[in-house]
């Protein structure tokens, strides 16, 4: 049996299925009447984007600016040639991975645990590249203050970046939340680059990149959360 | 691709406002919609609420359409979300009354054997519940490969695999059916 076979018997299944109920048509017709006004539709992918990604910028410069730039203060041209484009385009990728999530139909970038573990391994690329002091002095103690400041930063991107894009309609909540959670963790680490003057591989590697992958979790597990809440 | 431009202008309508658009895309999109359920959940009284349930979530989330975009795959990303919330729903509240239900949905409806052609349900419930759904989509929808992916959330390689496997299901149940009613003595 050829595949135009199969075509030929799908098709004629379909043309024969039993047709819908029309009182069921016109009373959905009815509801939908009864609460029919004009709506402004949502404003471009593109726009939502930038404005997401504008948001993560904005924080991750602000908190920098507010506990002292000595990060890229210290950093070289090509520390900082390598380390923020690859943030930049990072985030670009996860602002519009963000907007995906919230309109139907919509062209997905790529999955959210696929950016989420790619921008963990092209960051730990990039730093195992540049940082080549592998000291470990107050590992836990100077990582943790970094992980908290990151985290500490991914908060109002998140918040943000929900509401801005309160006005779609989410068809995953946990891949959006995981989506949003990358991108809030992007803002974190972005900061952490232009403030930490910590090169030490095993600090940059571990604690900075940490920022990243347990914003995705959370974001990934507030999701879950939301959804277990409306399938009650 | 014509009909999807006039889908896309229906949409606008609906958008500003406009009930007679709102009714002519609920009377032409509700047969293949109702047919998607059909082929997911068996049930034609559970079909006929996701299908009541979806065109009252379309209405709430309308203004998440881009003008210009394709109508099917924002339409059926939605239906999907629905089916998978009333899974999820049903699984966690009544798991054993939905079993129970849908076996009798089943009897009440029984396949119609003397037909030339095996019926639509019956045909896909032996693929897998990715691939009856791409294929419900392609076949049974008229959905293109770009659209079935958009509105899935894969690639478009993903949507021809599994198109391709569900069509070696096929083939192989369609021949089984074949030798069987061949030994039957009854129609092919």
């Amino acid at each position: 049996m050829k595949d135009r076979d199969i075509d030929d018997i799908l098709k004629r299944v379909a043309e024969g299925a039993r047709d819908v109920d029309p009182a069921l048509l016109d009373h959905v017709t009815d509801s939908m009447r009864s609460s029919l006004r004009p709506v402004r539709p949502i404003p471009a992918p593109s726009i939502l984007a930038s404005a997401v990604a504008l948001i993560c910028v904005i924080v991750a410069l602000a908190g920098a600016m507010l506990l002292k730039p000595y990060g890229i203060q210290k950093m070289n041209a090509l520390e900082i040639g390598l380390i923020f484009p690859v943030l930049g385009i990072l985030i670009w990728i996860a602002s519009a991975l963000c907007v995906s999530e919230v309109i139907p139909g919509s062209r997905r970038p790529v999955a959210p645990w696929s950016l989420s573990l790619s921008g963990c391994l092209a960051l730990s690329v990039v730093f195992a590249l540049l940082f080549s002091d592998y000291r470990t002095e107050r590992f836990v103690s100077q990582g943790m203050t970094c992980l908290t400041a990151g985290l500490l930063h991914a908060i109002p991107v998140s918040v943000a970046s929900v509401w801005v894009l309160s006005r779609g309609f989410a068809l995953n909540s946990v891949a959006g939340g995981l989506a949003k959670g990358t991108l809030a963790g992007l803002a974190g680490v972005t900061m952490l680059e232009l403030h930490c003057p910590n090169f030490e591989a095993p600090h940059v590697m571990v604690w900075h990149i940490a920022v990243l992958a347990v914003s995705g979790v959370v974001g990934g597990l507030m999701g879950w959360t939301v959804r277990a809440y409306r399938s009650q | 691709m014509d009909s999807d431009v006039d889908l896309q202008s229906l949409m606008a309508r609906y958008q500003q406002g406009d009930a007679e658009a709102a009714a002519a895309l609920v009377h032409r999109l509700s047969p293949q919609l109702h047919r998607f359920f059909l082929v997911k959940v068996v049930s034609r009284r559970h079909a006929d609420d996701l299908l009541q349930e979806t065109w009252m979530r379309i209405h709430q989330v309308r203004h998440t359409y881009r003008a210009g975009q394709p109508v099917l795959p924002w339409l059926y990303a939605i239906a999907r979300n629905i089916r998978v919330d009333h899974y999820r729903k049903a699984y966690r509240a009544e798991r054993r009354e939905l079993q129970m239900e849908a076996g009798y949905d089943i009897r009440e409806a029984p396949p119609d054997r003397s037909s030339q052609t095996p019926n639509l349900e019956e045909l896909l419930a032996t693929l897998p519940e990715s691939q009856r759904e791409v294929i419900a989509m392609l076949k049974v929808s008229g959905m293109s490969l770009e659209e079935v992916a958009r509105a899935t959330r894969s690639s478009v390689g993903s949507v021809k695999q599994k198109a391709h496997r569900a069509y070696d299901k096929l083939r192989k149940g369609l021949a089984s059916i074949g030798m069987a009613k061949a030994r039957g003595g009854g129609p092919l």
